[in-house]
């Protein structure tokens, strides 16, 4: 965790967008640069890629890496359809991380983590999120960035020689770096639409993610500062929201891509789903669940799913939520063997034997090999 | 709050690196496998690739991992270790770089059976476990076996180094406390060495740094880092 | 926000730890929780590690036993207490089932972030009385350790009684996996003492933080780099 909020605050910058300024046509005629080459290992960018290249190293050997081929070569193609000429210096990597958070490092290793992946509800959503990251890296923020830390480092060192001030002057460092980030994020906002433009998706799509973002973080008890990293230096704005549609507006046409996105992405669905009802933070999980629920073909698993973060929460009248979700989920005979087990457990809880049978059965009949099969079994012989 | 934490760790890695200071005769076979004395002639060892991370202390006491120090640390002890070992009359390989992905799990399962032989047993105290009978027995067993396999070697010397700095606002703030009369931290060096049986995955030597001083950031004082870790690394049998 | 947790789970292990031999025959922990030991253990205390018990064959770094004798209704598992969190806290009920009890430690294990699969999970009987045995398989976010691991665990006059035993898939695990299944295996609940026994005998969750398995083994990795020394470099 501390290794990768430190990746954002000294590197990688996070996908975080900010609040757009003036927008003209103009601004949306962005020519990338030529293929970046392997800085001068003597530079200081060439000691920012040995850097990287040890940090991707270590992202390699990681046992929380989603190592699974086809999902990879998809979400590295959606990156390469989006950087053009830059396809073969970016290398995507998957984490399996119940979070919501993408990074890129200036040598092109982008971080994707899984929590993300279940937020987006479509191909235009995730190349929102890819395209920003890519506008960093074409952008070489992290360089600047590197450059603006240092220099104010070296101010740092001359306010710490009067003692405590040094402690004050540090936090007024830390606010001048995250305006100076603002600046990098708005400028990746726009090449990040205009990628994903030229890329067939349509901008409207990337105001929805920082949207659905606001929607988990007010599920939270309090200010909610910590759903993901990303806001730790970027409050999101309702202005982002505003600046996205206004490029979108420049920027019309292009398709959302969700078939072939939930295609893709739901055999891992499940596993995602899981890792974020795991975190035990039911309130978001609801929310989460709520929102990804809509208009989705996907929306009964994340009816289910919702019906499990109710269950689990077992606050007042949740059992109810939960039963009607789980019936509703399943209301077309749709096979979510979840469901049916926690329609079961609940009824079971209740007392109301037959109907929690006739559920387990229907769950052992659709999962036999279920890691809980033995326990729902003994159940079932008890009701 | 902070404060009084840091105050209770000083307390407690003072005490426990004490007896170590004091009686250096016991040292000495504190560091051994029981029974284990001498390197067999003619043996080869393979040096792992050292596990490091350096990392600074903020004015507020926050640690950083420092990505570009770690770079040259790296480095830097590569460089050492190089010297070090060469100059024993083993035959020494390093591994190689493409190797590392394959021996991660083990080098993690190294890391984590160093931390708890230097926790329970050097530090010792009244955190040593009973059942080891203040004896160094720990093996890694045959999660070893794959690295005997590729490389042929008899034995692995594997390096962990976990090192932090104070930022010049730290040390004003320390310069500051310490007017008031309260020490506060400003970094420490952290490093293991385990020299392992690739037979039996039996750790035959261990060695632990502990200290305020320190700096793998530089050349010279890393391979001053690396001769006072390995400064009891045993020797070759005579014959 | 991690390392503060991380350093106070320090601080209590340097501070007031301490590593007890636990002798080979019957051991009782608790009040009404024992079991009949083939060899000796290492119990390591701290404050902190309440509501269970610590024990270790290799330190606590590499395998962590631990052993709930008795959680009572409404007590905290492992209170997560980082002031800045907002976390909700894992909570055990008396009429909890099954499968909640394993999400229970299932939360406490994925606190840290760390990915954890749940691989079975079915009826036993522990300790004398009808419970239940799951297993997992964990990979620590702290340093990416592959572990194996699993508990047993049964409900009795509504106190949660259960063991729960991790350690790295490589060597460790199957090293030490017959030992503790054998504990398992032996362990016996005693009945209350009367009807009218008083209930509040453990003390109250303790206010340190502390993870189970692995939340608090960073703790010790990372006990290097929170330490303090009072000479500045």
């Amino acid at each position: 965790m501390k290794r990768r909020q430190w990746l954002h605050m000294g590197c990688a910058v996070c996908a975080s967008l900010a609040a757009g300024g003036l927008l003209a046509q103009g601004d949306l005629d962005y020519a990338p640069p030529e293929r970046l080459a392997r800085p001068d290992a003597a530079s200081d960018e060439g000691g920012l890629w040995a850097m990287m290249d040890r940090e991707e190293k270590n992202l390699r050997r990681s046992g929380l890496l989603l190592r699974d081929e086809q999902l990879n070569r998809y979400i590295q193609s959606l990156a390469c359809s989006l950087a053009g000429e830059h396809c073969g210096d970016i290398r995507v990597y998957l984490v399996r991380t119940p979070q919501f958070n993408a990074s890129m490092a200036p040598n092109g290793s982008m971080q994707i983590w899984s929590g993300l992946l279940l937020r987006v509800a479509n191909e235009a959503q995730l190349a929102a999120v890819i395209g920003h990251e890519v506008g960093h890296y074409l952008q070489r923020h992290s360089l600047a960035r590197l450059r603006d830390i240092r220099d104010k480092a070296a101010l740092g060192q001359v306010l710490g020689l009067f003692g405590i001030a040094g402690l004050v002057g540090q936090v007024a460092l830390n606010a001048t770096a995250f305006a100076y980030q603002r600046d990098h994020e708005r400028e990746a906002d726009r090449i990040g639409a205009v990628l994903m433009h030229r890329a067939g998706y349509s901008v409207e799509e990337s105001a929805k993610v920082w949207d659905g973002m606001l929607q988990e973080m007010r599920a939270r008890d309090g200010d909610g500062a910590t759903v993901s990293p990303l806001f730790a230096t970027h409050p999101p704005t309702p202005e982002r929201r505003d600046s996205l549609s206004a490029i979108a507006a420049l920027l019309p046409g292009g398709s959302a891509g969700t078939e072939s996105y939930l295609t893709r992405v739901s055999p891992f669905l499940d596993d995602w789903c899981e890792d974020e009802v795991k975190r035990h933070q039911f309130s978001e999980s609801v929310a989460l669940f709520s929102r990804l629920m809509v208009a989705s073909p996907v929306a009964g698993l994340m009816q289910c799913y919702r019906a499990e973060a109710y269950r689990l929460r077992g606050a007042d009248g949740d059992d109810e939520r939960a039963l009607s979700d789980y019936r509703l989920a399943t209301r077309d005979g749709a096979p979510l063997a979840k469901a049916y087990r926690g329609i079961g457990l609940i009824e079971r809880q209740r007392h109301r034997n037959s109907e929690a049978a006739q559920a387990f059965r229907r769950y052992l009949e659709l999962s036999p090999g279920a890691p809980d099969a033995g326990l729902i079994r003994s159940y079932l012989e008890s009701a | 709050m902070s404060l009084l934490i840091r105050r209770y760790l000083v307390v407690f890695f003072l005490f426990s690196a004490l007896p170590a200071v004091l009686s250096p005769a016991l040292a000495q076979s504190k560091n051994r496998a029981p029974g284990f004395s001498d390197l067999a002639k003619e043996a080869s060892i393979l040096v792992m690739t050292p596990d490091v991370e350096l990392y600074s202390i903020s004015a507020g006491g926050v640690i950083e991992p420092k990505a570009d120090w770690t770079e040259s640390a790296q480095r830097h002890l590569q460089a050492s270790l190089q010297t070090r070992m060469t100059g024993s009359q083993l035959k020494v390989q390093f591994l190689p770089e493409e190797d590392g992905d394959a021996f991660a799990e083990i080098s993690a399962l190294h890391a984590a059976v160093a931390q708890s032989i230097a926790l329970h047993h050097l530090s010792g105290g009244n955190l040593k476990l009973p059942t080891k009978n203040d004896q160094m027995d720990w093996s890694l067993g045959d999660a070893v076996t794959p690295i005997r396999q590729k490389h042929g070697a008899d034995y692995a010397l594997f390096v962990w180094f976990r090192d932090s700095y104070a930022s010049s606002e730290r040390k004003a703030a320390m310069f500051a406390m310490a007017l008031l009369g309260i020490g506060i931290s400003g970094g420490i060096q952290v490093g293991y060495a385990s020299l392992v049986d690739l037979k039996n995955g039996q750790v035959l030597w261990f060695n632990r740094l502990l200290r305020g001083t320190g700096d793998l950031r530089e050349q010279a004082p890393a391979t001053e880092t690396v001769n006072a870790l390995l400064n009891d690394f045993p020797a070759v049998a005579a014959r | 926000m991690k390392y503060l947790i991380v350093m106070v789970a320090v601080v209590v292990l340097a501070g007031c730890g301490s590593v007890r031999k636990v002798e080979t025959g019957t051991n009782k922990v608790g009040e009404r929780f024992s079991m009949q030991l083939e060899g000796p253990w290492n119990h390591v205390d701290f404050p902190g590690i309440k509501p269970g018990q610590l024990w270790t064959m290799e330190g606590i770094t590499v395998d962590e036993l631990i052993i709930y004798a008795g959680i009572k209704d409404g007590q905290v598992m492992h209170p997560d207490n980082a002031a800045q969190t907002k976390k909700q806290n894992v909570v055990f009920r008396r009429d909890m089932p099954t499968e909640k009890i394993v999400s229970m430690f299932e939360s406490v294990m994925t606190r840290d972030d760390s990915v954890f699969k749940l691989l079975r999970i079915e009826p036993s009987s522990f300790a004398g009385r009808k419970g239940f045995l799951f297993e997992f398989e964990r990979i620590r976010r702290n340093d990416n350790l592959r572990q194996l691991g699993f508990g047993y665990g049964a409900v009795d006059d509504g106190e949660l009684f259960a063991l729960v035993y991790v350690a790295p898939a490589l060597t460790f695990f199957p090293r030490h996996q017959a030992r503790v299944e054998a504990i398992a295996h032996s362990a016996l609940i005693s009945p209350p003492v009367g009807a009218a026994a008083p209930v509040a005998i453990l003390p109250p969750p303790v206010r340190v933080s502390i993870g189970m398995p692995g939340q608090r083994l960073p703790a010790v990795s990372t006990a290097a780099r929170a330490v303090a020394i009072p000479e500045p470099k």
